[in-house]
């Protein structure tokens, strides 16, 4: 079974949802519950790290374009993040997300 | 007395050639059927009967089948059986005394036949080889007669002779029976499994009278590579059919059951407790995952098994042990997974491999780990076998398998066909994983061929069948510089239901090379090929 692991850090009214493993249609309801769940209304910005995500696709990808919509409606700030040369950066940039959410790299490497 | 009676009607030299005739050393030429044949018509002529009978002992029946007959050859092609205790032939073997019946009619008789075919009297004497009943020898005649001392006498000769005939006969059918089911029940060879080398070795201890042991090794179509070793208690005919069950419902679970050896060893468990409550037996079960790197193993009152990686000694597996197969009430079984780097040994064998009478087993498995090191599994098992067997003849069966990951794997193509569910797609992905990893493909190559062959599978997945469900086919093959990706089904397709859906076949146009859908009334095939090495054209 595809297992994958959400992690949310909340600060003040932004919340960071850290997703490792891996995610495909056997697994995505749940991962996407979970990174419902940790969205609350007073939320302003929200952030997905991918950074740790060893495989994901169209189906991680659809969680990903439902949230944008839903958070573009509500007006909070979404962004993903995704390391260059990562499969995760590869398939935003393919399946057109990055034409929708602020895409970039993790703080460590952004500077560089 | 009957006008027909024997001591009657013979003198002493009559008796003597009736004798002779039944006991007579030309007659162990004979096969038992023309044998029993053979005897039955003598005794029929001697005794001046119209019908003879053998009938053997069904133990697991307790009943008595009609095996041989003249005068009434219908209780044979018929397959009368009459159980123990009842009836005529029943009473005989019930009591293992003689039994006469002066007339039929007014007896307990449960068989049809002799009241059809006007038999009126009836001698019968029991078959026994010591104190052990093998079935009833009876007489009739269709004239009512009283059977006398010396008719009984005559007929326990003949049906001593019978007896002991068909006990050599059954033991020696057993015999080979069981040495014939044995090697038909055991894998005839190992399948060639690309990227890895397997070897086994295979001895009938004892007398020749063969054990329970078994050794299996098949892939599933999910590329998982399912290993075992095991070893039903017992001995002869009875422990090698339980034998072949067993190794048949390790395959039937591991087909139908998820890659989880606890989980299979507890089927078979309660298989077993179910449905042949007085056998038991031990076993290691070994799953490999597709990508070859890690092995879950489970074991069942069985010795673990030996793993050599090549740095530093080889190990004994650190799995906890449950109890046998059959023997305990329900409990949660236990796996534990060992990393398998490329190269490495593993050896499953059966406990006769290292219990020695007089020799603790500690020594015995610590030579074991010592003659398992990393190199050819020929040469592996045959230092096994040198080290732990050498000249001394075992007295139980010796199952050992052995199985090596090689690590320069060949570019056949993949073939996979797995359930069209969301829970298969990991294990394709593995699958795809290392046969990328067998062709060298760079980590760019890799990342693209996995996403386009999860979209193209997951599509299977959420499309092509109704409930009922069915298989998705994957195959990738090496046409320099080229990879091909095949993704079939046999159902048919139905358009994206939901939103945020249909986006899989736009990425995997993204990340490969060419892409066709063929889509026809029986499944659909897609054909995706990507170039290797040229993924920056695409980012």
């Amino acid at each position: 079974m595809t297992t994958a692991v959400v992690d949310v850090t909340v600060d003040d009214r932004s919340v960071g949802i850290a997703v490792s493993g891996e995610v495909d249609l056997a697994n995505a309801a749940t991962v996407e519950d979970q990174i419902v769940a940790a969205i609350t209304n007073q939320v302003a910005s929200v952030s997905v790290d991918l950074s740790a995500v060893d495989y994901m696709d169209s189906a991680g990808m659809r969680i990903l374009f439902a949230l944008a919509s839903r958070l573009a409606g509500l007006q909070i700030a979404f962004e993903v993040v995704a390391p260059f040369g990562s499969s995760a950066r590869r398939l935003v940039e393919v399946s057109g997300l990055a034409l929708l959410v602020a895409l970039r790299p993790p703080m460590d490497r952004a500077a560089g | 007395m009957s006008p027909h009676a024997a001591e009657t009607r013979k003198g002493a030299a009559d008796r003597l050639r009736d004798i002779e005739s039944v006991t007579e050393a030309g007659l162990a030429r004979l096969s038992v059927d023309d044998l029993l044949v053979e005897l039955l018509d003598r005794v029929r002529a001697i005794l001046d009967a119209d019908t003879a009978v053998v009938l053997l002992l069904d133990e697991p029946t307790r009943q008595l089948v009609a095996t041989a007959a003249t005068g009434i050859e219908e209780e044979v092609y018929q397959g009368m059986r009459i159980p123990l205790g009842r009836g005529f032939a029943g009473r005989v073997a019930a009591g293992k005394q003689p039994v006469t019946i002066h007339d039929v009619q007014d007896a307990d008789v449960v068989n049809p036949l002799l009241r059809q075919k006007g038999v009126r009297s009836l001698l019968g004497v029991p078959l026994l080889v010591g104190d052990r009943l093998l079935g009833v020898l009876h007489v009739g005649t269709l004239t009512p007669r009283h059977f006398g001392e010396a008719d009984v006498d005559l007929l326990q000769m003949v049906a001593d002779r019978v007896a002991l005939a068909t006990q050599a006969h059954l033991s020696e059918t057993e015999r080979r029976a069981a040495v014939l089911l044995q090697r038909r029940l055991l894998p005839e060879g190992m399948p060639q499994v690309p990227g890895l080398e397997v070897a086994f070795r295979y001895i009938a201890g004892g007398e020749g009278d063969v054990g329970g042991d078994w050794y299996d090794m098949f892939t599933l179509p999910s590329g998982w590579v399912c290993m075992t070793v095991g070893d039903v208690v017992g001995r002869g005919l009875r422990a090698a059919s339980v034998m072949g069950r067993l190794r048949s419902a390790v395959r039937a679970y591991a087909l139908a059951t998820r890659s989880d050896p606890a989980a299979i060893l507890d089927r078979i468990d309660r298989m077993l407790r179910h449905f042949e409550p007085d056998e038991m037996a031990t076993a290691v079960l070994a799953l490999l995952e597709p990508s070859f790197e890690r092995l879950h193993v489970s074991l069942a009152g069985h010795p673990a098994p030996v793993v050599a990686t090549g740095a530093g000694p080889a190990t004994l597996v650190d799995v906890p042990v449950d109890p046998p197969l059959g023997v305990a009430p329900p409990l949660s079984r236990r796996a534990t997974t060992v990393d398998l780097p490329p190269g490495a040994v593993v050896c499953l064998y059966s406990d006769g491999l290292v219990e020695r009478r007089g020799v603790p087993l500690d020594a015995r498995l610590e030579r074991l780990r010592q003659a398992v090191t990393v190199r050819a599994v020929e040469d592996v098992c045959t230092t096994v076998m040198v080290q732990l067997v050498g000249d001394d003849r075992p007295t139980d069966d010796v199952a050992l398998l052995t199985v090596r990951r090689l690590d320069p794997p060949s570019a056949e193509p993949l073939e996979l066909a797995v359930p069209a569910v969301a829970s298969s797609l990991r294990d394709i992905r593995a699958a795809v994983k290392r046969w990328l990893t067998t062709i060298d493909a760079r980590p760019e190559d890799v990342m693209d061929v996995l996403l386009a062959v999860g979209e193209a599978t997951s599509n299977v997945v959420e499309h092509a069948y109704g409930p009922k469900g069915g298989l998705v086919h994957v195959r990738l093959e090496l046409q320099r510089p080229d990879v091909v990706v095949t993704v079939r089904d046999d159902g048919h397709w139905r358009s994206p239901r939901g939103r945020n859906r249909g986006r899989g076949t736009h990425i995997i146009h993204a990340v490969t090379d060419e892409f066709t859908t063929d889509r026809r009334s029986n499944g659909t095939e897609l054909v995706i090929r990507r170039r290797l090495g040229q993924a920056g054209s695409h980012s």
